[in-house]
């Protein structure tokens, strides 16, 4: 086991850069998860880190060794794809065994740790069949027990739960979890779903078109996102934005919401007066009935799934943002959603009065895009 | 329902036709082979032998060196695929994975290879093989073959390895396989059946050639292939078209015989490509 330090990692292919300076220490035994959308470049960085794509420049180090020119089979690392990439003429036990025989392991030993890793994973009774016989999970499993077996200095995986139906994801997540809190190798994990970053990673990284956005751990993403990308990507469902203006008014530094001057929780208020900005406010965040900042509303629509009540409702047009090019969901630029946890069942169209506690907002400036604290 | 059934009685009028259009020229091959030669040209036409000459096999076998002519025809085919698959496994291998520059038009390059004829390329591969002093050697149409099959074959494989997805031999390079390595201990062994169809299609294309063997073996009688060993049963003034029939029959009786055995792997490997 080892860090990795990546260092300056550009990739471009001709004129488009996929990957723009991308820096990043990895703590020994740490799990670390690149999340962000389609396209944000973190398969690309992961395949890098793996050799099997190169850097245009930057550097790679996996424990003190520089590997940034070493082959993939001499980084000593092993990868878990999205497809399991599982050899279909081998059998379970020679598909594990595979990276241990073009090492030149004993056979003696390949066996006994392909039957750990088995037992491990729960897969011995499997070690005999082809890979097409297998079902989706049990295909994971060995593609995971492939990467155990060798005993590497780091796992990296490359999206390997998406192929995976709802349920058996939930349960493989919390398993590959229990499994790095057993062997406590150094792992990489990429992928889109931001509830597998929250629920997984020490720290999360967040990319959009090929730039680190934040890197934190999971609860300092969420209350301390660093800008109206990571706030919105972070959390289901996302951040609420409200359009506003920082006003001078008798009660201090505020912005005008919902018809309230409603104070900003920021250090040095004072200096934003005037200021365009974008009030964030969580869903979950919201709650029925009266409280410190009230406002009524009549939901739009009302989605029920037993234990909370997703409710939308349309944004006044005075906080609504302009739409952006970056390809954002218009419905959440014109909408509010509350998440109201064990709620009284209620109809739609019917007035409805919400509330949120100021001290929970998030201000972003409207330019930037960055946090204001 | 009444619809339904008039659409298959229709299916299946138009199989039988399409069988029966296929099947009659192998038919009357084996009617003509069994026939009497005098028989042949009685109108109107027997449709089967009163009594069919099974005994032909075995006299034009004692007759003429049909299992020399088979032999060689094996040998040229056998050289000629395993160059070619050699050459194609290689070159389909990169133009599917790797881009480099000029790949495309390389491709291209090979395509518009595969659709010239064949005839075309006899006379400067003639030059070439009597300065090389292969003319009436086996290797003349090993090479010969060759040129002719690979374009075919580095298509085909082109397309078989493109159906494979990248992330085998991503994960046979992390597991330590050299490029090369990947290539041999993975992605062939995956491709068997794209393998078998290919090489199989490089056979029948030696094996029916006739041009080539015509031109750089005609002096060469212990090189003859079998098609080319039949064309001399034909006479200037009379020919045994029964007994030419029944050497026909022996000589597709192997690529008969080796569909058979590789149907299986046929099917599989021609139908890759349609699913991921």
């Amino acid at each position: 086991m080892a860090g990795i330090r990546i260092d300056s990692v550009t990739k471009s292919y001709g004129g488009l850069a996929v990957l723009k300076a991308f820096s990043l220490d990895i703590a020994d035994g740490e799990f670390v998860v690149l999340v962000g959308p389609s396209g944000c470049g973190k398969s690309t960085m992961l395949k890098i880190l793996a050799g099997l794509e190169e850097a245009s420049s930057g550097t790679i180090s996996i424990g003190e060794r520089d590997v940034t020119d070493l082959a993939p089979g001499d980084r000593d690392i092993a990868m878990v794809f999205q497809n399991y990439a599982l050899y279909p003429h081998l059998t379970v036990a020679k598909n594990m065994g595979f990276g241990l025989k073009m090492r030149g392991t004993d056979p003696a030993e390949i066996e006994r740790r392909v039957n750990d890793a088995a037992k491990i994973l729960g897969i011995d009774h499997l070690l005999e069949r082809r890979p097409r016989a297998l079902s989706g999970g049990q295909r994971q499993r060995v593609a995971l027990g492939r990467a155990i077996v060798r005993e590497p200095q780091a796992f990296l995986m490359d999206e390997p739960l998406s192929n995976l139906d709802a349920k058996l994801r939930v349960h493989t997540r919390a398993e590959i979890s229990a499994l790095h809190k057993r062997l406590r190798v150094t792992t990489i994990y990429v992928t889109h779903d931001q509830t597998e970053a929250m629920t997984m990673a020490d720290r999360i990284v967040i990319m959009k078109d090929g730039v680190i956005q934040q890197i934190a751990s999971p609860d300092v993403m969420f209350r301390e996102p660093a800008n109206l990308f990571v706030a919105g990507f972070i959390g289901s469902p996302g951040m609420n934005f409200l359009k506003a203006k920082v006003e001078t008014t008798a009660s201090g530094t505020t912005a005008k919401l919902f018809g309230h001057d409603v104070k900003l929780p920021v250090a040095n208020a004072a200096t934003l007066a005037g200021k365009d900005i974008v009030v964030g406010l969580r869903p979950e965040h919201i709650a029925a009935g009266p409280g410190q900042v009230s406002f009524t509303v009549i939901p739009r629509l009302i989605e029920s799934l037993g234990s909370e009540q997703y409710v939308y409702v349309d944004l006044p047009e005075e906080h609504r943002r302009e739409a952006s090019s970056g390809g954002e969901d218009e419905s959440r630029r014109t909408s509010l959603i509350a998440r109201l946890i064990n709620p009284d069942p209620r109809p739609p169209e019917v007035t409805l009065t919400l509330s949120f506690d100021p001290a929970r907002l998030h201000v972003f400036d409207a330019a930037s895009g960055e946090a204001i604290r | 329902m009444r619809r339904k059934a008039t659409q298959h009685a229709l299916l299946y009028a138009g199989v039988a036709l399409t069988c029966a259009i296929l099947v009659f020229p192998i038919y009357w091959l084996v009617v003509t082979a069994l026939s009497e030669p005098s028989q042949l040209r009685q109108l109107p036409p027997s449709f089967w032998p009163a009594e069919p000459r099974w005994g032909v096999f075995g006299q034009i076998m004692a007759e003429r060196p049909i299992l020399l002519w088979l032999g060689n025809s094996a040998l040229a085919a056998i050289g000629a695929v395993t160059i070619s698959m050699v050459v194609s496994v290689l070159a389909g291998y990169s133009l599917s994975r790797f881009r480099v520059r000029g790949g495309q038009s390389l491709g291209l390059f090979i395509l518009t290879a595969k659709m010239l004829p064949a005839t075309l390329l006899v006379i400067p591969l003639f030059g070439i093989f009597r300065n090389l002093e292969l003319i009436g050697s086996l290797w003349s149409i090993i090479l010969a073959h060759a040129t002719l099959i690979i374009p075919f074959t580095t298509w085909m494989l082109k397309g078989y390895f493109d159906t494979i997805p990248r992330e085998l031999e991503q994960a046979a390079m992390v597991d330590g396989c050299s490029p090369l390595g990947a290539l041999v201990r993975v992605i062939l062994p995956v491709s068997a059946p794209g393998l078998a169809a290919t090489a199989l299609y490089g056979f029948v294309l030696s094996w029916s050639d006739y041009a080539y063997a015509r031109t750089f073996l005609t002096n060469a009688q212990g090189n003859w292939t079998a098609n080319l060993g039949i064309t001399t049963m034909k006479g200037e003034y009379i020919s045994n078209w029964s007994d030419i029939s029944a050497a026909s029959i022996l000589v597709a009786l192997p690529i008969l015989a080796i569909y058979l055995f590789l149907e299986r792997y046929l099917v599989g490997g021609l139908t890759a490509g349609a699913e991921k």
